[in-house]
C-alpha cells in the first residue's frame, strides 16, 4: 500500500506537467473500481443488484454484522449473498466463484442482531425504556449516572435561567421520590 | 501503510482525503489525528447564511478496530456546543446515521456535511426538550443511548 499513497502525493504535486496528468488520469480510473467499504481496488470482486462493487470479504463481513437487516450500504436496498454477482476479469487465473472463498464464520464470533427498531421502548422489559425516559428501570439510571467514573459531573446551571429552574425541579422530586421509598421500606 | 489493520488503513485514506480535499468549513487537526488514527478532532464553521454563521465547533470522533463496520462515536466537545433540538448541551447527537442507520460506505467526511446540513435547517436555536434529565442520567458513550428518531424536520 505504500505504493498507492506515493503516488497519491505525486499526483498532487503536479509538478511534471504531462506525466502528473496521464497519473491523474490513471488514479481516476481506479477509484471506479474502489470497494465502496475499504477504499481500495475491490479484490475477490461482487456487484449487487444495485450495481454498487465492493470486495467479497468486505461486503460478506458487512452482511455479518447485520444478518436480519441486510441492505447494500450505499443505497440501502435490500442485498443478500445469493443477490451479488461476482464479477471475473481477463487478469483473474482462477475463475473461481469468490462467494465460495470466505467461510462462514465460527457461531462464537457472530454478532447478535441489533434488537427491533419498530417500537423501541414499548416494551417494560427491553432495557431501551430507561435510556429514553430514566424512570423505566430505576436501579439501571441510578447505576449510570453513578458509576461514571472519571466523568465529571456537569456543571450547575447558572441562577434564574430556565434550566436552573428544571434543574432545581428535578432535584425536588427526586428528593420527595427518595423520602417517600425510605418510608415505605421503613413501613414494609 | 504496511502492517496497518483494516480499519487503519481506510482511516489513513480517509484522512488524505480530507486533508487533500475538505469540504466547505471543515478541517481535521492533523496532529491529533496522526497521533492516534482512532481518535480525530475536526474544525466546523456555521455555514453561511444559516443560524450558526460565525461560529466555530469542534467534533470529537472516535473509532472502534470494528470500523467502518461500527460507526464512529461522535460528540461535539469543547466550549461551543451548538444549541439544537438534536444536540444535547454535553456534546451528544440525536443522528440516525451515527447508530441504527449507519453504513459502511459512510465516511467522516459524509458524517460532517450531514452534520452541517443538520444545522443549517434549524429555525430556532434551542436545546432539546430534555436536555436537563437526558444529561444528568445518559451513558457517557452516546452509542449505549438508545435514541429515537422522530422528527425529520430539522
Amino acid at each position: 500500500m505504500a505504493s498507492s499513497a506515493n503516488e497519491d502525493v505525486k499526483g498532487s504535486t503536479g509538478d511534471e506537467g504531462h506525466n502528473s496528468e496521464t497519473k491523474d488520469e490513471e488514479k481516476k480510473d481506479d477509484s471506479i473500481f474502489e470497494c465502496n467499504i475499504c477504499l481500495d481496488t475491490a479484490r475477490d470482486a461482487v456487484v449487487s443488484l444495485c450495481g454498487h462493487l465492493f470486495c467479497w470479504p468486505c461486503l460478506h463481513q458487512w452482511l455479518e454484522t447485520r444478518p436480519n437487516r441486510q441492505v447494500c450500504p450505499v443505497c440501502k436496498a435490500a442485498i443478500s449473498k445469493e443477490k451479488v454477482v461476482p464479477l471475473y476479469g481477463r487478469g483473474s487465473t482462477k475463475q473461481e466463484d469468490p462467494r465460495e472463498k470466505v467461510p462462514p464464520r465460527p457461531a462464537g464470533q457472530r454478532t447478535e442482531p441489533e434488537p427491533g427498531t419498530s417500537f423501541p421502548g414499548f416494551g417494560f422489559g427491553d432495557n431501551s425504556f430507561h435510556m429514553s425516559f430514566g424512570i423505566g428501570a430505576f436501579p439501571f439510571g441510578f447505576f449510570t449516572s453513578t458509576f461514571n467514573f472519571g466523568d465529571p459531573r456537569p456543571a450547575a446551571a447558572a441562577h434564574g435561567t430556565h434550566q436552573h429552574m428544571e434543574e432545581q425541579f428535578l432535584s425536588k422530586i427526586f428528593l420527595w421520590l427518595a423520602i417517600l421509598f425510605l418510608t415505605w421500606l421503613l413501613m414494609a | 501503510m504496511a502492517g496497518m489493520s483494516p480499519s487503519e488503513r481506510r482511516l489513513q485514506k480517509e484522512l488524505m482525503s480530507l486533508i487533500k480535499e475538505p469540504p466547505p468549513g471543515v478541517s481535521v487537526d492533523t496532529n491529533i489525528a496522526e497521533q492516534n488514527l482512532l481518535h480525530w478532532v475536526i474544525h466546523m464553521e456555521g455555514a453561511a447564511g444559516t443560524l450558526y454563521e460565525g461560529e466555530r465547533f469542534q467534533l470529537q470522533f472516535k473509532f472502534s478496530n470494528k470500523y467502518p463496520f461500527d460507526s464512529p462515536e461522535v460528540t461535539f466537545i469543547g466550549n461551543n456546543i451548538p444549541v439544537h433540538p438534536h444536540v444535547y448541551s454535553n456534546g451528544h447527537i440525536c443522528l440516525s446515521i451515527l447508530t441504527d442507520d449507519w453504513s459502511p460506505a459512510l465516511s467522516v467526511q459524509s458524517v460532517c456535511l450531514s452534520i452541517v446540513s443538520m444545522l443549517s435547517s434549524c429555525k430556532e436555536k434551542q436545546r432539546p426538550p430534555d436536555n436537563t434529565f437526558y444529561v444528568k442520567t445518559c451513558n457517557k458513550n452516546p452509542k449505549k443511548t438508545k435514541w429515537w428518531y422522530h422528527d425529520d424536520s430539522v
